[in-house]
């Protein structure tokens, strides 16, 4: 099969295991990217793809070729280093020539092509400045166009907007796509930033200390994360989380808060009398006066404005923070004293004690049919 | 409230390296903290925030002007005779002390009680999320326990002024996010006053009442976070605050046919009937002519009316979409609350609303007009 | 930062001037000796006033040491080309050894790696004395007891440890990554080590290099028991001079100054090479 396979790779450091067992397939053309918090494994998951690192047991394929045992210059990737990793002895061009070199291009075409990819990516009016004379965002296109310069059939990108500021790796999140698109390669993005993830992934690989704990587009990880811990890792600000036992009388689904019945429309079976972990997205809290049916009496307790965004810090009468966001500009009804109105469709119920998600009513296995 | 606690008058700071030209790091800086206040100096790297922070802890001499706290001038007075408590950048704990014994400290100094001062570290350990490593000391705690450590040793002092010098720089963004709500209660239920430096603008604009924007030494503007982002004072700011950043277009103005017309270099020309503009604006604006017009994503609607561009990228995000569209020899950002369905190229519409267009005059960057109404 | 005033400045240039003049006196008596009669250094008090003459410099080029009871030959000449012969020699022997093993230390972590670089160290740790009475023997058996082979053989256990150790600390200062960049656009590990690992440290190659040459140079007991007349450095040719008739203390120093001034001007020309090299700089990130 084209693009790339990976079955069963392992890797212990020093009796620390940082990969277990990892297995997953990219189609050609796919973008695939790895996220998860740093020493979950993604770097040296990609190094062991590149072959940097080498693996303890597992097999990579790469178009069809098992290249567990190919070293890394003739396994025909192309590579982006979060620190650029530009070599400093050589000028730009010299950076962006060196894949090209290395498969003895013929100098008119060689030169051609880094001019090519130079103009692509903004870069050509700096070709014969050291990396030390160059601006970060401008070494971060230099290490791109390095590894985009010999039209490698996989790209392994680690986290190279990781090092420049924000405006430049929002500019380059809405270009990489345009960049990537037509070059039919399979791309492996790593990042730390869920944004990022989202936005460039046509799957999102989810590592978790080694293991990969959910995989699927960003719509299934952002609606249907498989535990609490991969829902905190998207969106911002964080999901809340409410510990509640819910559970179902005669009048129907609901769980108590201080002495107060909030009622459900939607209750997994699972979840009736078990210690539940509700997980509830700020945009989807509405804020309303205390007295509403069905909602949770909180107290404001601050309001910060967050990207045109305005987040909403409130207590209950039990302690537990709740954040709410709602487009900025719009004004919410009440004052210190306040409620949040959810829809309860849209809550995730996590079993308290394992700490995964209960209900099936996004299903997982969508897209891997 | 309306106490002036602080007062810089024209501070500036010029550095003189050996046999290197003069660095100003810091120009004529004048602005005025009212009692209660969290003023945030926001700038990116080297424009001189760190070092103005640093005048005031007293780290830095004055090379001119003067700092004022609470009426009597304390520019040449010793760091520890100025009353101010600060969190440095680089934590400076001390590392033969405990977590809690670095945070006691100078209660302890100032002869606080044994239990009201394990009251007060716990109560800020808790707000802080570091209550299980209080016994612990800092060379065996992580980088972000150890700012949070740090941060905590100066929010606890009573002090004249709190300076917190990039306080959430280490922190997981899920924390910050929930600690910057926590710290701005607590410094509002103590009444404290903080000054706060930080290149984060999400920060500023969270925490701070008033945002100083600076920008290579100079004080660009200082202002409310609402009015800094609904008024920018030029083109710096405008650009520099937002996020994403605000979307630019060079252009020249033309009155025709009872349209004002913008030209966007090439034949992409946007219309506002002249009516939305002021007689006065409108003077001004054919007098200065060239003129630069910024537009907030999240005021770029996609509609069926308007430019039309070529959608590039089209991002969704969980709660939020960002399309880019290829338009007037650039590119134009549209960000949105709800889900966009736009697929990548694919032609929309642009919408410009007059009332969320900002414009500056091109040769100086000064603003001329917010919303169609004079800056 | 901080900036200095005008006292500061005039404080710090007196600081300087009072630490070279403490270092460079030795250096600068030994050459105003070397134009000196045995007579006007000896006289007391001393004194700086004198009437230069070159007759030391003609005597060690003319391999003819005259004093005021004798005159015998000198070899300096013979000695100035053993010790440039071995120093150079064991260096660039110590480079083409030592330069891939650090290369190997730092890069290919390996069961034993650590034990191995550390058995090479400790060849240092032996008082030299120690190792020579068994080594003599061996040579004496092997044949190569007073030949050039054998005494760069023996000046390995000087510059090698030192030129792997420092080598190996350069070469894990440069980012893995910046190979792996290299390796992962298609060249083989041996083009990786050439074109990557040696340029980015060859600051800390020439460094080595530089302090081994003058190891090697100074070294003086090795030679001493190991190498006949001629096969003599200057550290031992220099003993002639101390003769029956007592020691010629103008002669010696010419001998010292025309010995010094090659590690002289090799260490300034490398310094401007390091310098270069280092101000190469951002190898990191």
């Amino acid at each position: 099969m084209n693009g790339l396979a990976i079955e069963g790779l392992s890797k212990t450091f020093k009796d620390q295991i940082v990969l277990d067992e990892v297995s997953f397939d990219v189609d050609k053309g796919e973008t695939l990217v790895l996220f998860g918090p740093s020493g979950a494994g993604k770097t040296v998951l990609l190094r062991c793809i590149a072959g940097a690192v080498d693996q303890d047991s597992g097999t990579i394929w790469i178009d069809g070729h098992n290249v567990t045992a190919t070293p890394p210059e003739a396994r025909g990737v192309g590579m982006a280093f979060q620190n650029f990793a530009l070599f400093p002895h050589m000028n730009a061009f010299e950076n962006i020539a060196s894949p090209l070199r290395a498969r003895k291009s013929e100098p008119t075409k060689l030169e051609e092509s880094v001019r090519a990819i130079a103009r692509l990516l903004k870069i050509d009016h700096v070709l014969a400045h050291a990396p030390r004379e160059l601006s970060n965002g401008q070494k971060q296109r230099t290490a791109l166009a390095r590894a985009l310069a010999a039209e490698p059939g996989l790209l392994l990108l680690d986290d190279p907007l990781r090092n420049v500021d924000a405006k430049l790796r929002f500019e380059m999140r809405l270009e990489l796509p345009r960049l990537l698109a037509g070059r039919e390669a399979t791309v492996i993005y790593v990042t730390q930033d869920y944004k990022e993830a989202m936005a460039l992934g046509n799957r999102i690989a989810v590592l978790e200390e080694g293991r990969i704990a959910q995989i699927g587009t960003a719509e299934d990880i952002y609606l249907s994360p498989s535990n609490i811990a991969i829902a905190k890792l998207f969106g911002d600000p964080v999901i809340n989380l409410l510990d509640v036992v819910p559970d179902c009388d005669e009048r129907g689904a609901f769980f108590d808060l201080s002495d107060q019945r909030i009622a459900l429309d939607f209750l997994p079976e699972k979840a009736v009398g078990v210690p539940c972990t509700l997980g509830i997205r700020p945009e989807d809290f509405t804020i309303t006066k205390a007295d509403v049916p069905n909602a949770l009496p909180v107290n404001i307790e601050a309001e910060t404005p967050l990207n045109e965004k305005t987040v909403t810090l409130a207590v209950t009468p039990l302690g537990q923070e709740l954040l709410a966001s709602r487009p900025a500009g719009t004004a919410i009804h009440g004052q210190d004293s306040a409620g949040y109105v959810f829809n309860s469709r849209k809550i995730l119920f996590f079993d308290s004690k394992s700490g995964l998600r209960m209900d099936n009513s996004h299903s997982n296995e969508k897209r891997s049919e | 409230m309306s106490n002036v606690l602080l007062k810089l008058d024209s501070v500036s700071k010029t550095y003189r390296p050996l046999r290197r030209d003069p660095v100003h790091a810091v120009r004529h800086f004048s602005l005025d903290v009212q009692d209660g206040q969290i003023v945030a100096l926001l700038g990116s790297s080297g424009c001189g925030k760190t070092s103005m922070l640093r005048m005031i802890a007293g780290f830095e001499t004055v090379t001119n002007g003067a700092i004022e706290l609470k009426g009597r001038a304390i520019h040449t007075l010793p760091p520890a005779k100025r009353n101010v408590a600060m969190a440095f950048e680089g934590y400076s704990l001390y590392p033969p002390l405990t977590v809690h014994e670095n945070m006691a400290l100078a209660l302890k100094s100032q002869g606080v009680g044994r239990v009201e001062l394990d009251e007060q570290v716990n109560s800020i350990a808790r707000l802080l999320e570091i209550e299980n490593i209080l016994n612990k000391y800092p060379s065996s705690i992580s980088a972000g326990q150890q700012q949070r450590a740090s941060l905590g040793r100066a929010l606890i002092r009573r002090a004249d002024l709190h300076l917190l010098d990039e306080p959430m720089g280490q922190l997981e963004p899920q924390l910050r996010a929930v600690l910057r709500g926590r710290i701005k209660h607590f410094i509002k239920e103590r009444q404290l006053t903080a000054i706060l430096v930080t290149h984060d603008q999400t920060e500023a604009n969270a925490l701070a009442d008033r945002i100083a924007v600076m920008e290579d030494g100079n004080l660009q503007q200082f202002d409310t976070p609402e009015t800094i982002k609904a008024r920018p004072a030029n083109l710096f700011t405008g650009t520099f605050i937002g996020e994403p950043p605000m979307n630019i277009f060079h252009s020249e103005v033309e009155l025709n046919d009872q349209f004002l017309k913008f030209h966007l270099g090439t034949d992409v020309v946007l219309r506002f009937p002249e009516s939305a503009f002021s007689a006065d604006l409108r003077d001004q604006l054919l007098n200065v002519r060239k003129v630069t017009l910024g537009v907030r994503p999240y005021a770029v609607r996609l509609s069926d009316v308007g430019v039309s561009a070529e959608v590039y990228a089209n991002q969704w995000l969980g709660d939020q979409s960002h399309v880019a569209a290829r338009f007037a020899a650039g590119s134009v950002i549209s960000v949105s609350h709800d889900r966009v369905s736009t697929k990548e190229g694919e032609t929309v519409c642009i919408e410009f609303p007059v009332t969320d267009l900002h414009i500056f005059d091109t040769r100086d960057g000064s603003a001329i007009s917010h919303g169609g109404k004079p800056a | 930062m901080r900036h200095h005033t005008v006292l500061e400045t005039w404080l710090r240039g007196l600081a300087i001037a009072v630490i070279v003049l403490f270092f460079m006196f030795p250096i600068f008596w030994i050459v105003l000796m070397s134009f000196q009669t045995n007579e006007t250094i000896l006289r007391s008090p001393p004194s700086m006033a004198f009437v230069p003459t070159i007759s030391n410099y003609e005597a060690i080029f003319a391999g003819r040491l005259d004093s005021n009871v004798a005159s015998m030959d000198i070899k300096f000449l013979g000695n100035l080309g053993n010790s440039i012969i071995l120093s150079v020699g064991s260096v660039a022997v110590a480079l083409l050894l030592g330069v891939p093993a650090a290369y190997a230390f730092a890069r290919h972590k390996f069961r034993g790696s650590e034990d191995i670089a550390f058995t090479l160290l400790s060849f240092r740790f032996a008082p030299p004395l120690l190792v020579l009475l068994p080594l003599t023997t061996y040579f004496q058996a092997l044949g190569i007891a007073d030949t050039y082979f054998g005494l760069i053989w023996v000046y390995q256990l000087i510059c090698l440890p030192l030129i792997l150790w420092i080598v190996r600390g350069y070469f894990e200062d440069i980012p893995a990554d910046i190979e792996h960049a290299y390796r992962t656009a298609g060249h083989g590990w041996f083009a990786t080590f050439r074109k990557i690992a040696l340029p980015l440290a060859m600051p800390g190659i020439a460094a080595a290099g530089l302090l081994a040459f003058i190891f090697a140079w100074n070294n003086f007991i090795f030679a001493l028991v190991l190498a006949s007349a001629d096969k003599q450095p200057v550290t031992v040719g220099a003993l002639a001079f101390v003769t029956a008739s007592g020691i010629q203390y103008g002669q010696i120093a010419a001998a010292v100054v025309l010995s010094i001034a090659p590690t002289l001007m090799l260490a300034l020309y490398a310094q401007r090479y390091l310098v270069e090299g280092l101000s190469l700089g951002a190898v990191k990130g």
